[in-house]
């Protein structure tokens, strides 16, 4: 019984062992140079000096790069499967534009610095964190030692795009579900929830 | 009046841990139902929030304080100062929070850690300027803080549920603790003499205003474009906590899957 119980427990260890040998955190040179291709193109429309032509190549950049619906799906956690059809043809649209607006707010304290590529990990092959850092920071400069965040996501046919940005290991999207989560929930949960949540994205964007 | 709600708020520290667990979920129906749902809710980094109600009562009373006394404070702090003297007050209050670093430095086990604070304790209060300059960085030392909450996430106490605590804010129920023992950590607390009561309380209204400033224009940002100020808060809080717990380690691992569900795949 006991020898039994030691060989199991040693082949649990050598299937744990088999494991991590074959999924180390490789770093993904390809998710790497997809990411650089991204902030070389962004930097020249950050630092624009008409406000207008900034926020559209933003824009821009977000419908080339990012994939909205995945994140929009993301952000609703576990009402994403609940929503009515009717719900979801008002909602994606919606988040859509509330997300670009974020985006563009959050993208501007970047504006006019060069973001270099550092290094990436992949939590799985299709889910790869590519980080990077400001090239030139000003001395003393609140950002100089900010690690920015991408995540890439990579789907069956290889086709990559950006789910997810953060700083410091805060992410946005998850920030954002936070608070879809608690307006869904304290309006009712449910489909109630999510129209209040529709409603309340809808006043902003318009607003 | 600033004085007085640092009275107020040195005094609520203690009391505050206490206060949120009486007032948590009670028998009340629309407690219990809130409890519910936010069980059922994802909240961040798996810290439940189940006195939301308290929470966003508190919230909504740090954020008064905050608009009508910290924000205008930081501003005249912002328009009296230099942005190098600020730097330098930064420097010398966040050396002053040596001891309470160094405590948990030796009781996390971390004892390269409370080398380099000691270490940059004596450099930094030497030659630099009583904590003004910052040279032990330029050394190579660089800075980090350690509290009482942290350690006992590396005790392997779990953070409770999260709690916003008056005056002080966005915490856990592990951390507003824990935050009541590093008071104690600090010497000056010891000391019952008037003078020391001004110096704690003077550095306590410093803290608060040299941390509001740079913060100013971040916060406001926040504010203007979240849906829920509360909520957005919170995550941010918890995130960032969750990173200062694994002292500057990332870990990628705990990330929730965006788009590796089956259910995403329909989307492709």
């Amino acid at each position: 019984m006991r020898t039994l119980a030691r060989r199991f427990v040693f082949r649990i260890a050598a299937a744990a062992a088999f494991c991590f040998a074959a999924q180390p955190a490789f770093a993904d040179q390809a998710a790497e140079d997809y990411v650089q291709t991204i902030l070389d193109e962004a930097e020249p429309v950050l630092s624009t000096d008409d406000h207008q032509s900034m926020l559209d190549g933003v824009e821009d950049l977000v419908d080339k790069y990012v994939d909205m619906r995945r994140i929009g799906r993301f952000v609703l956690g576990q009402y994403a499967r609940r929503m009515t059809e009717a719900q979801e043809e008002q909602y994606y649209p919606l988040f859509n534009r509330y997300a670009k607006m974020i985006y563009r707010n959050t993208l501007s304290d970047y504006a006019g610095e060069q973001i270099k590529v550092t290094g990436s990990v992949d939590r799985s092959e299709r889910d790869i964190i590519v980080n990077s850092k400001l090239a030139n920071p000003e001395p003393g400069s609140a950002y100089a030692n900010t690690v920015i965040h991408w995540r890439v996501y990579r789907s069956r046919d290889g086709e990559m795009s950006v789910v997810d940005a953060g700083a410091d290991n805060v992410w946005l999207a998850i920030e954002q579900r936070s608070q879809f989560g608690s307006i869904i929930a304290n309006n009712g949960g449910g489909e109630k929830g999510v129209d209040a949540l529709i409603a309340e994205i809808k006043s902003r964007v318009d607003g | 009046m600033r004085f007085f709600a640092y009275i107020a708020a040195s005094c609520l520290v203690f009391s505050g841990t206490a206060a949120a667990q009486l007032s948590g979920a009670g028998d009340d129906p629309e407690d219990i139902a809130r409890e519910l749902e936010t069980a059922n809710t994802a909240t961040d980094s798996g810290v439940a929030d189940p006195w939301e109600g308290f929470n966003r009562k508190m919230f909504a009373l740090n954020d008064g304080l905050d608009r009508n006394l910290m924000v205008p404070a930081a501003k005249a702090y912002r328009t009296v100062t230099h942005k190098k003297q600020r730097k330098g007050i930064r420097n010398f209050l966040s050396n002053l929070r040596t001891p309470v670093t160094l405590v948990n430095d030796i009781l996390q086990g971390e004892f390269g850690r409370a080398g380099e604070t000691m270490g940059r304790f004596v450099i930094n209060s030497t030659i630099g300027f009583g904590g003004m300059g910052d040279p032990a960085e330029r050394l190579g030392i660089e800075q980090h803080s350690e509290d009482f909450g942290q350690t006992l996430a590396v005790w392997g106490v779990d953070s409770g549920p999260y709690l916003v605590l008056p005056f002080f804010g966005p915490s856990t129920l592990r951390d507003g603790f824990g935050s009541a023992v590093d008071l104690t950590t600090d010497p000056a607390f010891w000391i019952r003499t008037d003078p020391a009561m001004y110096y704690r309380f003077s550095r306590a209204g410093m803290n608060v205003v040299s941390a509001r400033e740079p913060l100013i224009e971040p916060l406001a940002d926040i504010k203007m474009d979240s849906l829920d100020y509360y909520s957005s808060l919170r995550s941010f809080y918890l995130q960032s906590r969750k990173r200062e717990i694994l002292n500057g380690r990332t870990n990628f691992e705990d990330l929730p899957d965006i788009g590796e569900f089956e259910e995403f795949d329909d989307l492709e």
